[in-house]
């Protein structure tokens, strides 16, 4: 059992309380800077408005979606998001090399194969990035930075994904336990 | 043995910590409510009432208008009855009823323009001066004695006597030269101007940006 | 007072600096709790590792509680933030969406690119699908309009929409942070451990 905890040494975490805290901080310095939360979906719409942009430029124009976001003389991805996204990148890749926690590998439970996996992952990823759309941000940007202001779509948008997260776990249970 | 103390010791720190976040949360319930000031703290305001540097003299703003300087908008708080039978050249009108709201506000919270407020003597210009200053908008200043004292002192300077020093006379002459300006004919030399006279100071037009304020924007 | 780039206290151009800031540390929160990770993730909905729910409403408590207090000290406005609109069944609805893909591909966003940063190859699957699916989004924007721009209700809080009172707001959610803590502690002593 001892000799098993060394091995698992690298998933050894912070405490999840010390962790919230300090994030529950960021988010507070976050608002007093800029005056808004966090955000995370919006670098990934940024990177797929400038693809779309590159490769078919007057199909972007004419998508009533894609053209709110370009602007002339300026890159789609010049935006607050972007920078931020790229610093998770950064930050991620320190905490996880200071651990030791960096591989490429592919996470799976043992009873199921990497290419389940990964063909749930993209099937995971595709239905988020729609929810996202739908509901102008993920969990750290609607949910998360809404309820630091009691923002009630915050509030809705948190209690609508964990609601449906748990409501579906039931049929996803053979990828995770 | 060890594991279940540890475990007591983690038990109690959350406790603790759980206690913790209830106190301050509940003091956010108990913590006694006051009404927010919008705008600067009354005491920046009071050294602000104090401070000279509120004050614009009829000279000055002479001196401003005859060299166009563009840096500075006049505003007129009296009605717009009062306004259109007299009011200083390129003066904007909005009287002391209206100044809080939205179009005012564009001209007189901004920082492209000095703002000089003025009615027939300082009275309400001092009110709104102080209802804009509580506002916490900058460059303000207000025109000393009014339009009153615009024509005791601009239009129709008085003569000084003999036994005045220079600088009366001095002062005399610029006012007068003024006055000449914005429009009064002096017996000396009427026959001279003749009809030349009249000439309106030319109009200005006063487009005011509004103030940059971005609003944050969305998150995701 | 704060928030001090809308009031020009930091000049606009530190903007993109500090977001980068910001994301630093926000991704070494993210990884150092464990979110890189999606079967820790995961065990918020199956009682097995409750870190997510921890976290998140730790952090959710904690900026809450702070943004208050800033606010009556007077460091902060805290009318001038941003606050998330509400429309009501663009919310809803995407929200759910969102759960399916939640616990189907066991990532958010954020923690995706998390896990990027540390060679997850999953995640950067996931990635990748998050941009297929707003590519998806973005082609059926004609349809979706109505849900994306209907049942708009402003940029309003709890305050505007039960008229409670948000101190009073602030300390009930508290409360049912710290009940839910322990709640999920119970359910955890009682589920399987897996080790993962």
């Amino acid at each position: 059992m001892k000799n098993d905890k060394k091995q698992k040494n690298r998933h050894v975490y912070w405490n999840p309380y010390f962790g919230g805290f300090i994030f529950g901080i960021l988010i507070l310095f976050t608002f007093y800077l800029t005056g808004r939360g966090l955000g995370a979906s919006g670098a990934m719409k940024s990177s797929v408005v400038s693809i779309v942009e590159t490769v078919a430029p007057t199909h972007a124009q004419n998508n009533a979606y894609y053209s709110k976001f370009i602007e002339k003389d300026k890159s789609p991805l010049d935006t607050w998001l972007v920078f931020e996204a790229l610093g998770v990148l950064i930050g991620g890749f320190i905490s996880g090399g200071l651990s030791g926690r960096i591989g490429w590998r592919i996470q799976h439970s043992p009873k199921i194969t990497s290419k389940r996996r990964l063909a749930f992952a993209l099937g995971g990823g595709v239905l988020f990035g729609l929810g996202a759309q739908i509901a102008r941000g993920c969990t750290s940007g609607a949910a998360l930075s809404g309820m630091a202001v009691l923002s009630t779509g915050g509030f809705i948008t948190m209690l609508a994904i964990f609601g449906s997260a748990y409501a579906f776990a039931y049929f996803f249970r053979k990828n995770w336990i | 043995m060890v594991k279940k103390k540890i475990a007591k010791v983690l038990a109690f720190r959350y406790k603790l910590l759980a206690a913790i976040l209830i106190l301050l949360a509940g003091g956010l319930v108990l913590l006694p409510k006051y009404q927010k000031h919008e705008g600067i703290k009354p005491e920046e305001l009071l050294s602000n009432v104090i401070s000279p540097e509120r004050y614009i003299t009829t000279d000055q703003v002479a001196h401003k208008l005859i060299n166009r300087d563009p840096s500075f908008i006049l505003i007129d708080v009296r009605d717009e009855k009062s306004y259109a039978n007299y009011s200083l050249p390129n003066a904007i009108n909005i009287p002391l009823k209206k100044l809080l709201e939205e179009d005012s506000r564009s001209y007189l919270n901004q920082n492209q323009f000095d703002v000089i407020l003025f009615s027939n003597d300082h009275f309400y210009a001092d009110q709104a001066w102080i209802l804009c200053n509580r506002l916490g908008f900058k460059n303000i200043r207000v025109l000393k004695g009014g339009i009153n004292n615009w024509f005791k002192t601009i239009i129709n300077p008085l003569k000084p006597s003999e036994n005045m020093p220079a600088e009366a006379f001095d002062l005399y002459t610029t006012r007068k030269a003024a006055s000449m300006y914005f429009g009064v004919v002096y017996p000396e030399q009427a026959n001279v101007a003749g009809s030349e006279t009249k000439i309106e100071a030319p109009k200005r037009v006063i487009t005011v940006q509004k103030k940059k304020k971005k609003p944050a924007e969305g998150g995701c | 007072m704060g928030p001090l780039i809308p009031n020009g206290v930091i000049p606009i151009e530190w903007d993109s600096i500090i977001a980068i800031l910001i994301g630093i540390v926000f991704g070494f929160v993210l990884e150092a709790s464990g979110f890189s990770s999606s079967r820790k993730l995961a065990g918020v909905f199956y009682g097995y590792d409750f870190a997510v729910l921890k976290v998140f409403f730790t952090a959710a408590v904690v900026s809450l509680i702070g943004l208050y207090y800033m606010d009556y000290l007077g460091y902060l406005d805290i009318t001038q933030l941003y606050v998330h609109p509400l429309y009501l069944w663009g919310a809803i609805i995407g929200g759910i969406i969102m759960g399916a893909g939640f616990v189907a591909g066991g990532f958010c966003p954020g923690t995706s690119l998390c896990a990027v940063a540390i060679g997850k190859i999953d995640a950067f699957v996931y990635v990748g699908g998050i941009m297929v699916g707003v590519f998806i989004f973005s082609e059926l924007f004609p349809i979706l309009e109505p849900i994306y721009d209907g049942y708009f209700y402003g940029n309003i809080t709890l305050q505007d929409s039960l008229g409670i009172n948000p101190y009073w707001a602030v300390f009930i959610f508290s409360i049912i942070a710290i009940v839910a803590f322990v709640i999920s502690d119970i359910v955890r002593k009682k589920q399987k451990k897996i080790f993962y």
